[in-house]
Order: C-alpha cells, then sequence, then structure tokens
C-alpha cells in the first residue's frame, strides 16, 4: 500500500513542480499600477484604526470625546463616547471634533460610512459627515438632524459619488449640541466605510432638485445651494445627504450670459438673454436647474443730491442709514412677499418678490422727522403691468401719531424704469404726528405688482432755504484791476457807510456763512451805500456784485453820482443758489463814472450780497 | 496478483475524481439534485406594446376600486384602469405604478381569471419591485373555482410578495381551508447584500399533483409537498394569475410620509409552460 502512494505522489509532484515553472512568476512592468492609497475601510472598530487623530472644533468642549470601554455595541471592546455639554457649560458650547488620518485613504471602492449609535436618551446629532480633512475638505458631506434612541442602531452616511474620493483624510466628524438645554451622551461604534448593495436609486439634486427662474442683471452673482444626494436606505426610506460643489460640474448654457464656477458661483456677465444652469455628477444628470433671464446691464436709481444736512437716510448708498431692524418683516400668515436683494457694483437694492405686502422696521430711537416734508423713494417694476397698479405707502409712528396711507397710481407704461417718488409728509392721511416713525410699509393694493426693485428711501426737508449755505464764490480778479465796495478779498473804499440813514424801510445786517462776511438786507424796499470817497471808475469796465435771494420779486442796482444823477440796472430775482453778476458800466448812462459816490439799491425780499466791486480786464 | 489489479482499479478511481473536482468544480446547483423538466410555453405576455398601452385585453381584465374592506385587507389604495397606473413603458415592460395625491392612493390589479388558467405546470415572472414603507407588491394566483368555493376554499399560490420596508426578503405561500390569511404555508427567501427592487428577478412556481416548488432566479427555496399541507390539498385544479401593487393593509402596515412616491412594479414578461 505504502509504496503505492508513494509512486502516486512521484507521479503528481514533479508535474505540479513543472506547471508552476511554466506558467511562470515573472513580473511585467507594464502591470505595475500607479501609487494608490490603501483602502482601508475601518475607523473605529475595537479602536481606532491605526494613523487616525482627533481634533475638537474650536469653541466645543475639547473633552467631549473618550473612548468607552463598557458601553460598546455587541460587546466589542471598545466604542466612542461623546459628551454633549449642558447650554452655559464654560468649557465650550457644544460637543465638536474631526478624526482624520495622516496618510490619505483611497475609498473609490465603498458607497457608505456606517456605524452603530445609541444615546443617554432619545435625541438628534445635528450634524455628522466625512470629507473635514481640516483643510480644504473638498468633498466634504454631512448628514443633519439624525435621530438616536437608547439602542444600538445602525446609520448608514451614503457617500456622493465615491470615484471621487481616492485620496480623503476626513474619516468622521460630527458637532452636536445640547437638547432644550440639556446635554446627553452618545456612543458610536463600528464606525467604518462598507460597499453596500442593499443602498439603492441615488439621485442628486442642486437646488434641492427644483427648476427655479431668475430675472437678474450684470453685475450679480448667486451661489447655487439645495446640493444633495439622497439615496433609499434598506429600510425603503430615504436619506439626505448634503454634497460639497466639488462632487458637481455646473454648466452654463450660454456663458456669455452667465458663467458658473467649480463651487457653484453663478456670475451674471451678459445680456439681455438667457442662459441655464445645469449640473452633472460623474456624468449623471443632476435633478434641478437654474435659469437666468438677464435684463442686460442694471439700471441705477439716479443719485440722490440732496443736502446731507437736511436728509434721513433708510436705505441708501449716497447717505449714512438710521439703524433698521429689517427691511423684510416676513410677517405671517399672511405676508406672500420674499426679499431678493442683490447688489450690482457696490450699489445695493432692495428687490421684494411674490409681492402682497411687506413692512421695513426702523430700531429705536426711531425717526424723528418732524422737522423733514417729504419721503423719498425709487421703484423699479421689471416686469411689464397687465394694468395701472395702485401701490400704497403706509407710515407708522410709535408715539401715538398713528398710521398714515399715501396710495399713488402707476401707469403701464411706467414699467421697467425707475420711478422717483416725492411724497409730502402731510400727504400721509391719517399720520396726526411723526416723531417716532418706525415702520415704512408697501402694498400692493391692485394686486398686479408681483416684484420690485426700492432704492433711496430717504425723508428730506425740501423746504425752500431761506439763507445761503455756502458763502458766496471768492472773487479771482487781479487786485490791481479791482475797486472793491464790500468783500474779504480786496481792501476795500475805506470810510464806506453800508447803512446810511435814507428813511428805507430795509434792515441791514453783517453775517457771517462759512467764516465769509456777507451783507443782509432784510425787508427792502430800497437801501442805499455811501461810498467812503468819490470814485472814478471810468477805467473799470464793469461792476460786479454776488447776490443771493429766496424770495425777491423785484431787484435793481443803481450808480449815482452828483445831481443826483443815478441809473438803475434790473437783476433776475429770486436766484438759485448765489448769483454772480459782472454789469457793464456802459449800462450805467449818464451816470458821471468819473464821480460815482453812491449805490442804491431798490426792491423787496430778503438780500444777502457780497463782492460788490468795480474791475477791467 | 488478484491483490495487485484491485488496488490499481482502486488507484483509477481516485485519479479520475481528483480531476473532476479540479476542472467541473462545486457549483451550488450540483447540491439542489433537481429534476431534469423538458419545458413548452403555453402562454405569456412579453409586454411589448408601445408606451401607454393598457395591458392586452384578451389576457387581463382588471379589479377596479377597494373591493370588500380594502380587498380584505385593510388595503389603502383605490385599484383603477387608468394607464397612470398600468400600462406599457414601450421598453418591453408592463409598468403598474401606485400613486399617492394628499392621503389616497391609486393603482393596478389585474388578472387573467376568466381569460386564461392552467392546472399544474411552471408560472413565471421577471419583474422589478417597488420599494418603501407600506408597499406590498404581488404575482400570484386563485383558484378557478373561486366564485362557487370561496377563498380560502379555492385555494392561493402566492409565487412572490414583498414587504417595502424590506425590500430585500420576497415570500412564497399558499393559502387553503385551515392554513389561510395568519397561519399560511409561508417561507422566505432573502439577499444578503442587495435589494429586488434594483434589478430584474424570475420568480417562479413548477406545481404538479404532489407538491409546489418555488424559485428565485431558478433556486429552488421553498418545496411544499402534497403531504406537508397542513390541511386540504385543493390544488387539482386551474389556477389564474394575478399581478398587483398594494398599498398599506394588515400584510405591510401603513405608508409613512417618508415613503417614496409614485412607485412602481416593472414586469418584463410573464410565461406560463407545462411539463412535455
Amino acid at each position: 500500500m505504502n509504496t503505492n502512494i508513494l509512486i502516486l505522489l512521484k507521479r503528481f509532484i514533479p508535474l505540479g513542480i513543472f506547471s508552476v515553472l511554466i506558467l511562470g512568476c515573472e513580473r511585467d512592468l507594464d502591470d505595475l499600477n500607479p501609487v494608490t492609497y490603501p483602502a482601508n475601510p475601518e475607523v473605529f472598530i475595537d479602536g481606532f484604526s491605526a494613523g487616525l487623530n482627533y481634533s475638537a472644533f474650536g469653541g466645543s468642549v475639547p473633552t467631549a470625546f473618550d473612548v468607552d470601554n463598557k458601553e460598546t455595541y455587541n460587546n466589542s471592546k471598545a466604542s466612542m463616547r461623546i459628551e454633549v455639554p449642558d447650554a452655559n457649560d464654560p468649557r465650550g458650547a457644544y460637543a465638536g471634533g474631526v478624526y482624520f488620518t495622516e496618510v490619505p485613504r483611497d475609498l473609490s471602492g465603498f458607497n457608505a460610512l456606517t456605524f452603530y449609535a445609541k444615546a443617554s436618551q432619545s435625541a438628534t446629532i445635528d450634524l455628522v459627515g466625512f470629507g473635514n480633512d481640516p483643510g480644504a475638505s473638498k468633498y466634504q458631506a454631512t448628514v443633519s438632524g439624525l435621530g438616536v434612541t437608547t439602542g444600538w442602531r445602525k446609520y448608514i452616511i451614503p457617500l456622493p459619488d465615491p470615484s471621487k474620493l481616492t485620496a480623503e483624510r476626513g474619516m468622521f466628524f460630527y458637532s452636536v449640541g445640547n437638547e432644550d438645554g440639556k446635554g446627553f451622551t452618545f456612543w458610536i461604534d463600528e464606525l467604518k466605510y462598507e460597499n453596500l448593495g442593499t443602498i439603492a436609486h441615488p439621485q442628486y439634486n442642486m437646488l434641492n432638485g427644483e427648476d427655479q427662474v431668475e430675472t437678474s442683471v450684470i453685475g450679480v452673482s448667486k451661489t447655487i445651494g439645495g446640493l444633495t444626494l439622497i439615496y433609499n436606505l434598506p429600510t425603503g426610506i430615504n436619506q439626505v445627504v448634503n454634497a460639497a460643489p466639488a462632487y458637481f460640474e455646473f454648466t452654463s448654457s450660454d456663458e456669455s450670459i452667465a458663467t458658473v464656477d467649480a463651487f457653484g458661483k453663478v456670475s451674471v456677465i451678459g445680456g439681455p438673454g438667457n442662459a441655464e444652469i445645469t449640473a452633472q455628477v460623474g456624468g449623471k444628470v443632476v435633478n434641478g436647474s437654474l435659469k437666468i433671464q438677464s435684463m442686460g446691464a442694471f439700471q441705477h436709481a439716479p443719485t440722490p443730491a440732496r443736502d446731507p444736512d437736511r436728509v434721513i437716510s433708510i436705505f441708501s448708498e449716497a447717505y449714512d442709514n438710521v439703524i433698521v431692524d429689517y427691511y423684510n418683516g416676513y410677517w405671517a400668515p399672511y405676508q406672500t412677499t420674499l426679499s431678493a436683494d442683490f447688489e450690482v457694483n457696490g450699489d445695493r437694492i432692495l428687490h421684494y418678490t411674490d409681492f402682497n405686502f411687506v413692512g421695513t422696521q426702523i430700531s429705536p430711537p426711531y425717526v424723528n422727522a418732524t422737522s423733514m416734508t417729504h419721503l423719498h423713494l425709487d421703484i423699479y417694476i421689471p416686469n411689464t403691468l397687465s394694468a395701472n397698479a395702485q401701490f400704497r405707502v403706509e407710515l407708522a409712528d410709535n408715539a401715538g401719531g398713528g398710521t398714515g396711507l399715501f396710495t399713488t397710481t402707476i401707469p403701464v407704461a411706467q414699467s421697467q424704469q425707475w420711478i422717483s417718488l416725492n411724497i409730502p409728509l402731510t400727504g400721509f392721511t391719517g399720520l396726526s404726528s411723526r416723531t417716532a416713525l418706525w415702520q415704512i410699509i408697501f402694498v400692493d393694493v391692485s394686486g398686479n405688482i408681483s416684484s420690485f426693485y426700492a432704492d433711496n428711501i430717504y425723508f428730506y426737508d425740501g423746504s425752500p432755504p431761506t439763507a445761503p449755505a455756502t458763502a458766496a464764490p471768492t472773487p479771482t480778479h487781479a487786485a490791481a484791476d479791482v475797486i472793491a465796495v464790500y468783500s474779504d478779498a480786496y481792501s476795500v473804499i475805506p470810510g464806506t457807510n453800508l447803512n446810511p440813514g435814507w428813511g428805507q424801510a430795509t434792515v441791514v445786517s453783517g453775517i457771517l456763512i462759512q467764516e465769509n462776511n456777507t451783507l443782509k438786507y432784510s425787508g427792502l424796499n430800497y437801501q442805499g451805500i455811501e461810498l467812503g470817497s468819490s470814485q472814478n471808475v471810468s477805467g473799470m469796465e464793469y461792476l460786479h456784485l454776488d447776490f443771493w435771494t429766496a424770495n425777491s420779486t423785484a431787484l435793481n442796482i443803481y450808480l449815482i453820482s452828483p445831481g443826483p444823477v443815478e441809473t438803475g440796472y434790473s437783476l433776475t430775482v429770486p436766484t438759485s443758489g448765489w448769483t454772480s453778476i459782472d454789469i457793464p458800466l456802459s449800462s450805467f448812462t449818464p451816470v458821471n463814472l468819473n464821480d460815482v459816490i453812491q449805490i442804491k439799491f431798490d426792491g423787496n425780499g430778503d438780500i444777502y450780497l457780497d463782492n460788490i466791486y468795480f474791475r477791467k480786464n | 496478483m488478484k491483490t495487485i489489479n484491485k488496488l490499481r482499479e482502486i488507484r483509477i478511481r481516485y485519479i479520475f475524481l481528483l480531476f473532476l473536482i479540479a476542472f467541473i468544480g462545486c457549483e451550488r446547483d450540483d447540491f439542489q439534485k433537481l429534476d431534469q423538466r423538458n419545458w413548452q410555453l403555453v402562454w405569456s405576455d412579453e409586454f411589448n406594446d408601445p408606451a401607454g398601452v393598457l395591458p392586452d385585453a384578451s389576457k387581463w381584465t382588471f379589479d377596479i376600486g377597494t373591493g370588500q374592506s380594502g380587498w380584505g385587507n385593510q388595503e389603502l389604495q383605490y385599484y383603477t384602469n387608468n394607464p397612470a397606473n398600468v400600462s406599457t413603458d414601450g421598453e418591453g415592460n408592463l409598468v403598474i405604478t401606485a400613486i399617492r395625491s394628499g392621503n389616497s392612493f391609486t393603482s393596478a390589479r389585474i388578472k387573467t381569471q376568466g381569460l386564461f388558467a392552467r392546472k399544474y405546470g411552471r408560472f413565471e415572472a421577471r419583474l422589478k419591485t417597488p420599494y418603501g414603507p407600506g408597499l406590498w407588491p404581488a404575482f400570484w394566483m386563485l383558484g378557478e373555482n373561486i366564485e362557487t368555493n370561496p377563498w380560502p376554499q379555492c385555494g392561493e399560490i402566492d409565487i412572490m410578495e414583498l414587504r417595502g420596508q424590506e425590500p430585500h426578503i420576497i415570500h412564497g405561500t399558499i393559502h387553503g381551508p385551515g392554513y389561510s390569511g395568519g397561519n399560511p404555508v409561508t417561507k422566505s427567501y432573502a439577499l444578503i447584500n442587495s435589494r429586488f427592487d434594483i434589478d430584474y428577478h424570475i420568480y417562479a412556481v413548477e406545481w404538479d399533483e404532489n407538491k409546489i416548488d418555488f424559485f428565485v432566479d431558478d433556486y429552488l427555496y421553498h418545496r411544499i409537498k402534497r403531504s406537508d399541507v397542513p390541511g386540504e390539498w385543493v390544488y387539482d385544479q386551474p389556477f389564474f394569475i394575478i399581478l398587483n401593487v398594494a398599498v398599506g393593509g394588515n400584510y405591510v402596515g401603513f405608508p409613512t410620509s417618508q415613503t417614496p412616491f409614485p412607485q412602481k412594479m416593472i414586469i418584463d414578461y410573464v410565461r406560463v409552460y407545462t411539463e412535455q
């Protein structure tokens, strides 16, 4: 028997060795693969897998995480224990940290991160995920609001497009806050990456799967959100995973209208025209899209030019604005108005959509608009009105002044252009005082304004000024060419009497405006100036004068030579700011220009005068 | 001399076995020891109509409405003959779709009652199941004499049923007098790392006067012999075929707000064979 077996063996062993020699063990250089990282799926089983670091997030309790040898899943040696702090715990506001490796791992062969978890009470794990390195965290993915119970349950976080995860360092991270002010403890075990055949039907979304349409203008940017992966879990329900933009390839259908970058930031650069932004993940079409309807270059509202000292501004780039609580109160349940404010080249614009009514609320101490005369508002309706629209503005006073209403009709022809409204505050019916204005409310009365832009919302004092705000312009003529009667810029004729008693009703005063001496005639009927000595102005060409009046309807200036011989010259009143005039001396014939002794004014109103002088050249 | 020859014989046999094991290997089928069959196709529907067409009226009729008490099971759906609930998809499939609108559901239940029934043979369908809590698809048969011998006396053979919250498990069952409703003769078949809604699988019974065999993808997971039945064997008459997707009810429980809708059962074909 034994010899027979030996013979059998003798026959087969050489055969075996021979075949090994033939089939060979040569390594072909073409078979060498490029270096890949280890595909180790384990994060925490009975302990951490080698090379794993932990770092607590800033503001969290640094010692929240520890290893637990008692509360483990399925009697394993150890689990991860995380203690979430109570509110107001001085050590930190929440529990959060990241587990990351030194050497990157190749996770492309897996499709889910899984773990078992339980807690000391029913609670919500606010955020878990992977891909936080901590560094660029390019492929981060998160799940929000996982419900944990007091019994061990398995949790599955599907991976978006694992083909991109060939070099991942961020294995797992968490961020958990207290429940109604109270902290709690939870445990995690068997944390690992798996390739599950029991999750199915992956769908990727941008904008949460919605097809959105947005009207926009050149210079506006918007980042696409709602980037998710939805996977069906083994229990038949869906799990939503929030995915970083790096998983998505965004495309614009017309890059001359709008471009989109790798982070999903859409920039409108052209128009009018349309561009549709879509996306793919690993070649698969993503649900959802953004259609940009660009109107082209943005037409800004007219820049306000009012004196800032006479303005109380609520919303404008031209003025300092008062502090507001909000420009849209989202007043539930009846308000439908949403906000889509945007900024074009530094000019911020309020944009209300789905408009029915909306309110701006000013913060204490509110606006005392007693000395203001008007509310200014620029509005722009981007869609053509179907019919004339009724637009109402309401002002509410917080100190018993009630609420005032003002309604205006916007004709169809004023669609798609800036409309400047200057509403007299007395026009707000029902507003009995305005010492503490706190709400400005817009209402779509006719129901056909679906959206509009608003800018330059401010109160202003539009009453006419009664005195110049600025001094008369400083003269520039050479002193040698001038004989000055009244001016800070020249030496004047000595001994001139600016207020001789000629029985006039006029009240004369000298005032300072911006440090400049200015002559004021209040209630002019007539008024004289007696020159300190007779002047020979025959070598001069003009009589120069700067004058300012808001309420005069007649004003004449006379030169007088002995006799008396006087000739007047009519001045245009009232003025808009300072008027500077050079009157040719030939206008005063037959006054003897060799012997001018007086200047006289007559007319009415309140007159401001400066820089009265004869000049040549 | 005789002894040496005998040893040689043994040696040759062993070498032969060695070769067999080395080259033929260990396939799972080898352990099922199934009898060889010679099947001949007697009835089928390949569902090759263009998209949006109702199932062939010469082969299928509809159960409409909610039946009695949700078809006897507290099911929630209202069955229709609306193409939105049942129609071909133009790619060789019939699609039965369960649709939710608000808190009510529609779906479809089609049957060959009055048009086709057969005693014994192989009954198979290749299909993909729907999924989600509260979804209850089924491919099953009822005895032809149900009008005169009400259920469970007529007999019921459930070739495939699935509970949507366990999309990786199907069940093969028979109901008869004394073993029906809550205590039928049933067995489950589960996929270890997959689900039945991801891909087509072939569900079949092979049935003769002595037994009913249940298959998934030609793997026999349940054999019910005539002598195994804990009551009367009522399977010696023709049975007709039913396909449906139910929503909710005593067998599966209720759909939740997290159940994704609409849900589809996608059927490539139904084929019936007789033994030659």
